[in-house]
């Protein structure tokens, strides 16, 4: 049995539905991200797992024990929030040591426990000083510290990362992956960042729109995306509008504009207008020869260990990358052919309504 | 030639800020100059202001106990409305910052209402509702709870009530702007750390709000002890304050001289209180806020 269930979660104010019926089930010690564009609703999700929203229905249930009425402060639950709400007028100890103040553990208990925690996250020697005179990726460490020394059921972690510089951000990612696989404790990541959610997580659940379109491995969310919003919303993708012409056992052809392509079918279930989704890294650039396509390069843009083309083709304009291998690549202008795997290709339902 | 550039440079931010200086100079530092000058005159009943230099009102007001009873119920009542205000308006404070529009609008008109009356009227409204016969007693005695009228009017209690209600705008302003500076995922912070909401208040908010309380304390304390409409009006002629006693003796007794030496005085105690505890503060909140 699951240790965190969501179950029919529901969250309206007035007429607007902030969350949609949520299900969600999450082992113990398993890591797992919401994730969604902005007003998707995972913030609000969150808040009623925290206790801070009540749910309009449904229930949240952890250990077994129903939670859904139980007042916040009697939760258990440690949260990092977004601006990591530190108590500025205390140090640092005494941020990591209130928790367990509350829970009137005793006074040699929560020394020694403060700074094991304090060591944890590596800021042993930041104990008496306080939050300001400290930087934004040690200010997250005291709040994931003073989350962590209660020994929580559920971490929640709200955006933390958010507010730190893009460097700082990814060693914090995994610092942040790598404590808590050695606490263990089960933790909801709520983000809008999707390569923090898919680096840091055992799995993924993208929100739109406040249901759950997907849950599952990173993996498999970004190679099996079930609707156009996930190829979409996790990486970039070329998205193409098409139309299924023959099927063959598990292959189809779908055409699109003047060029015809293959594409799996797994299911079965494909037919007619689809929209058809091409990550960037799938395709390829070659000599015009060789391509199954040829197109022409508009524009193209170095990012180090890697290059990013946008290429002109009869199916549209292509967003293409390559890695730098260290040869001279196509410049702008130049004719090209792009060829690419059958297994690159995903071929979606083009549904009336999503989300 | 760089000297000539220099004094250039420095010469625009004065010739700016001339028409403010002036208007200081002139308005405010003028007659607080002539009323210190005016205090080391001396006064005859028959002959009016003697000119001179002495110390003779200072020396008055410092061995008169009359005038010590004076200063001492006016900075007692300063402490009191200042500690009545904190406690009553951080904790109004609080509940504005919490409540949501509209109401959070309404009640801060209500809040900020006082200001916007002119102090006679609003005092003499409430002589009229602490009066002897007024509203309050009228309504205890019909009602059957007090038998003879409550002595409010022309008490100290009286004027404390006044000047707490006039006053208490200072002190929620205050407080609310350092509750705007509060991050609210802070409270939310200290419940899932399993603190009671009162904990939250009593070990999180207070102590963050506290730069604003103590602030305030000092706009409400100045306020108070300089005050002069309220307790005129509702201290009646013997409950004196050292604003009142020095408006008598300008324009009753006519001894401008020692009127001046009262205001004088007034001034230099409270900027004596108000730096020791300004100074106190910073020292206390210096590390954690800046």
């Amino acid at each position: 049995m699951s240790f965190l269930r969501l179950e029919g979660l529901v969250k309206r104010y007035g007429d607007f539905t902030a969350v949609d019926n949520v299900e969600l089930s999450v082992e113990k010690g398993e890591f797992v991200s919401l994730l969604g564009p902005s007003g998707c609703g995972k913030t609000t999700t969150l808040q009623m797992i925290a206790g801070f929203e009540v749910p309009t229905q449904g229930r949240v249930i952890i250990d077994g024990k129903d939670m859904t009425d139980v007042k916040a402060s009697q939760r258990g639950i440690g949260i990092v929030f977004q601006s990591y709400a530190l108590f500025p007028h205390m140090p640092v100890a005494a941020n990591v040591s209130f928790g367990l103040e509350m829970r009137k553990v005793s006074k040699e208990e929560r020394k020694r426990r403060v700074m094991q925690t304090l060591e944890l996250v590596h800021l042993q020697d930041f104990a008496q000083r306080f939050p300001r005179e400290l930087s934004g990726g040690q200010r997250q460490r005291v709040a994931l510290a003073r989350a962590l020394v209660i020994e929580p059921e559920v971490l929640l972690l709200d955006e933390p990362l958010s507010a730190l510089d893009a460097k700082i951000r990814e060693d914090m990612q995994i610092e942040l992956r790598s404590i808590q696989q050695k606490v263990g404790t089960t933790t909801i990541l709520v983000t809008h960042d999707q390569s923090e959610a898919m680096s840091m997580s055992d799995r993924v659940a993208v929100m739109n729109e406040g249901r759950l379109v997907q849950v599952g491995a990173p993996y498999d969310a970004y190679e099996f995306p079930e609707d156009l919003f996930v190829s979409n919303f996790l990486g970039k993708t070329n998205l193409l509008e098409g139309k299924v012409t023959a099927r063959n056992g598990g292959e189809v052809k779908v055409r699109i504009g003047e060029a015809e392509l293959e594409a799996r079918d797994v299911d079965g279930s494909i037919d007619g207008r689809v929209n058809v989704s091409v990550r960037p890294e799938k395709l390829h650039l070659t000599t015009p020869q060789d391509g199954a396509l040829q197109g022409r390069v508009l524009t193209r843009i170095f990012l180090g260990n890697h290059w990013v083309y946008q290429v002109q083709s009869p199916i549209g304009r292509l967003l293409v990358t390559q890695q730098n291998t260290g040869q001279d690549s196509a410049r702008e202008g130049e004719e090209v052919g792009i060829s690419w795997s059958v297994d690159g290709i995903r071929v979606l339902a083009a549904e009336a309504d999503h989300g | 030639m760089a000297e000539i550039s220099a004094r250039r440079r420095l010469l625009p931010p004065y010739l700016l800020s001339a028409p403010a200086l002036l208007l200081y100079l002139g308005l405010f530092m003028a007659p607080l100059a002539m009323t210190l000058m005016l205090s080391f005159n001396s006064f005859d009943f028959y002959k009016g202001i003697l000119p001179g230099f002495s110390f003779v009102n200072y020396l008055e007001v410092v061995t008169d106990e009359y005038f010590h009873e004076v200063f001492l119920r006016t900075f007692g009542i300063s402490l009191a409305v200042t500690v009545l205000c904190a406690l009553l308006g951080t904790p109004e404070a609080y509940i504005l910052h919490r409540m949501r529009n509209p109401w959070k609008s309404l009640f801060m008109l209500a809040i900020l209402g006082p200001l916007l009356i002119s102090v006679v009227v609003r005092t003499l409204g409430w002589a009229l509702l602490i009066g002897d016969s007024g509203v309050l007693n009228d309504a205890l005695i019909g009602a059957g709870l007090i038998d003879e009228p409550i002595r409010l009017i022309f008490t100290t209690t009286g004027v404390i009530i006044a000047l707490v209600h006039v006053l208490i705008p200072f002190m929620v302003l205050s407080v609310w702007a350092s509750l705007q500076k509060l991050d609210p995922a802070v409270e939310q912070a200290g419940l899932s750390l399993g603190a009671s909401q009162f904990t939250v208040l009593r070990r999180i908010v207070v102590p963050q709000v506290m730069p604003g309380v103590l602030s305030g304390s000092l706009i409400v304390f100045a306020l108070t002890a300089s005050a002069f409409a309220t307790p005129a009006i509702l201290g009646g002629r013997r409950l004196k304050v050292v604003a009142t006693t020095a408006y008598d003796e300008y324009l009753n007794t006519l001894n401008w001289p020692l009127g001046a030496a009262i205001a004088v005085l007034l001034l230099i105690a409270n900027v004596i209180i108000i730096a020791t505890y300004n100074k106190v503060i910073e020292k206390k909140y210096a590390q954690a806020f800046q």
